[in-house]
């Protein structure tokens, strides 16, 4: 690759698009339409207010096709994983209106759905309960100059069907931008359980849109532990009757780590529950973002929703900006959202040192059971124990605490 | 073992401790009652190192050497345990295991090597069936969960794992029924030794009925004013603390 092939990310839009199936090309044609119109977003964009996003508006990148996510584990019985170029090829029509992020997309997700060329399609058919997790891995490419991969994942559930999905993000140096877009579509009475791993990777912007059917699970566990520029939007529409949806983060973040957080629940149908829970640790000149709306429309009665957001601040120049809210049009609701910014409990740590823990350790123990709460709440035993040692190999003294928590 | 000389502490800048003067011998129990506000908790607080609380004045030396001097951790790797009044609940460290690295680390400034899970856990047993603390509990969070009773026993049973030279222990008898109440005594009483001192500190003469002192203080205002043996406690039950306060005028 050389110099020639760089260019900005909204210079590298084609004029037209002339491969795939008609719709593809269409949704393709929209969302390029929509970004030549809107741009890429600034600083007065007000959901990318608190993100540094000049940095990557106006960088000139190659575009890298090594973006497609790899398969790690063993595939579970009854699981399918397709190439999507290849089904696109073969039999478009499987992914008609699968790919189009439910309407037209905006800034980095319209990116993706104009350039993205090859991805993952996972799916587990009706009633099929997939006992073991399905691991994809996407390791950011290295490359001596800035490069950008646009990697795209459907995940697909058919009725009753049962999947714990463990994505991997990991990057080696800054300068390489990942911008991602997962679809996951869950029938009536899926069960999923998602668990992405953010490991310090230099620019990474992704997606994740949860469409609903009624009375499905949905579980999401992000770890995200630092990197230059991160900035993770989910959304989840509760479209049917009865649907869940548990969100749940811890991150940690040091250095110049800035790590955003951006979560969307839409309460559509009645008698849904959603809960949100994201728990983050800054120190040194780290900044973090966490905002959470929930929307509740007006048929969406008998809803119960909750949102919290707890932060540590460890050093004197960590930042936090967090926004829980809540938009409520129904009236028979149960809706609460908090957050906390503060530093770890005194007396807590007293109680540690008074029975001679040393100081720096117990320091480290408490901030370990802040975010381990989180990882906690994983159900899958062998993934729990990989994610509690991610974050046991980025805390000091992880070692000693491995024993002790 | 523990000698407190003219001791002032301030908390905000408000005195609390003006003048406090005790001298506990090794192999001795001293209680120290107090009405509410007294001081109780800050000389306890003191002892063990919390922060916030000032010295403006005296000393207190440990065993020879200056104890206000060393961090909280030290305090406890020489052998100072505070029982505390309040304990802490920490969701998410397991009390086995932290105190596991507690007494590790004790045992490190000791000179000793550290224990190894399997001894760790004999020991951890049998000083746990002393004060009658259900296994699951000593595998739990510290305190996160407890009821008022479990969290003291708790306390009781980290001393007798820690083996403290000197044991303050802040008002241990405080919400606890008659029957847990005998427990704990029981648990204390167990560690009473020769080379071993206690202050048990105490609003109520009833835990004086089961832990049965040396030497009983009366701390009221920040200062010591009388000082006697049991039966001076059993006085205070009778007359209040109003008497012993007019008394102490005289």
């Amino acid at each position: 690759m050389t110099d020639a092939n760089r260019q900005t990310l909204l210079a590298s839009l084609p004029s037209s698009f002339d491969t795939g199936p008609d719709w593809l090309r269409v949704l393709r044609g929209r969302a390029a339409d929509a970004l030549r119109e809107q741009g890429l977003p600034t600083k007065r964009t007000e959901a990318w207010r608190f993100t540094p996003v000049r940095s990557l508006v106006e960088t000139e990148f190659s575009v890298d096709d090594r973006g497609v996510p790899s398969l790690v584990s063993a595939l579970p019985d009854g699981v399918s994983v397709r190439h999507l170029a290849e089904v696109l090829e073969g039999q478009p029509e499987l992914l008609q209106a699968r790919l189009d992020l439910g309407g037209v997309p905006s800034h980095f997700a319209a990116l993706n759905t104009a350039l993205f060329r090859d991805g993952l399609w996972i799916d587990v058919p009706p009633d099929t309960l997939a006992s073991e997790p399905l691991e994809i891995s996407h390791r950011i490419p290295t490359s001596r100059e800035p490069g950008v991969v646009y990697p795209r994942v459907l995940v697909t559930l058919g009725e009753g069907a049962e999947l714990t999905l463990i994505e991997t993000y990991s990057g080696t140096e800054s300068g390489q931008l990942s911008n991602a877009v997962v679809e996951v579509d869950l029938g009536r009475n899926a069960k999923m359980s998602h668990v992405r791993v953010h490991e310090n990777a230099g620019l990474q912007v992704g997606r994740v849109d949860v469409r609903q059917a009624a009375d499905s699970r949905y579980r999401s566990t992000v770890i995200t532990l630092g990197g230059a520029l991160l900035r993770f939007d989910v959304r989840c529409l509760l479209q049917g009757k009865g649907a869940q949806c548990q969100l749940d983060g811890a991150y940690l973040l040091e250095g110049d780590d800035h790590v955003d957080h951006h979560t969307l629940v839409e309460h559509q149908a009645s008698h849904c529950q959603s809960t949100q829970t994201y728990r983050g640790i800054v120190s040194g000149k780290g900044t973090a973002v966490f905002d959470g709306v929930v929307i509740v429309h007006r048929d969406a009665q008998k809803t119960e929703a909750h949102q919290e957001n707890r932060n540590l601040l460890l050093s004197d120049t960590a930042t936090v900006h967090t926004k829980p809210h809540l938009e409520i049009d129904a009236d028979d609701v149960i809706c609460s959202h908090g957050a906390t910014v503060g530093a770890l409990d005194d007396s807590q740590l007293f109680y540690l040192r008074a029975r001679g823990v040393p100081e720096d350790l117990a320091r480290a123990m408490l901030t370990y059971a802040f975010l381990e709460s989180i990882v906690d709440r994983v159900s899958h035993d062998a993934t729990r124990a990989r994610m509690r040692e991610a974050l046991l190999a980025r805390i000091p003294y992880g070692e000693e605490i491995r024993g002790v928590t | 073992m523990l000698k407190i000389e003219d001791l002032h502490v301030e908390v905000d800048g408000k005195p609390i401790l003006k003048g406090i003067n005790l001298e506990v011998e090794a192999g001795q129990v001293h209680a120290i009652m107090g009405p509410n506000g007294s001081g109780k908790s800050t000389l306890a607080y003191v002892l063990a190192g919390r922060d916030g609380y000032e010295v403006t004045k005296g000393r207190v030396t440990y065993k020879g050497r200056d104890l206000l001097e060393m961090p909280p951790e030290q305090r406890a790797a020489e052998g100072v345990f505070l029982g505390f009044q309040y304990p802490v609940a920490i969701p998410g460290v397991s009390n086995i295991y932290f105190l596991k690295a507690a007494l590790n680390a004790i045992r490190k400034h000791r000179g000793e090597a550290p224990l190894d899970a399997i001894d760790f856990m004999k020991l951890a047993k049998k000083k746990a069936a002393l004060v009658q603390l259900p296994d699951e509990l000593t595998k739990r969070s510290v305190n996160d969960g407890f009821s008022g009773g479990e969290k003291k026993r708790n306390e009781i049973f980290q001393m007798a794992m820690l083996e403290p030279s000197l044991a303050v222990l802040d008002e241990t008898d405080s919400g606890l029924d008659i029957d847990a109440l005998k427990v704990v005594a029981e648990g204390v009483n167990g560690l009473r030794a020769p080379d071993r001192a206690m202050l048990v500190i105490t609003h109520y003469q009833r835990l004086l009925d089961y832990i049965v002192p040396d030497v009983v203080h009366v701390l009221i205002g920040g200062q010591i004013v009388r000082t006697g043996d049991k039966d001076l406690a059993k006085r205070l039950e009778k007359e209040g603390y109003s008497e012993v306060r007019e008394a102490s005028r005289l």
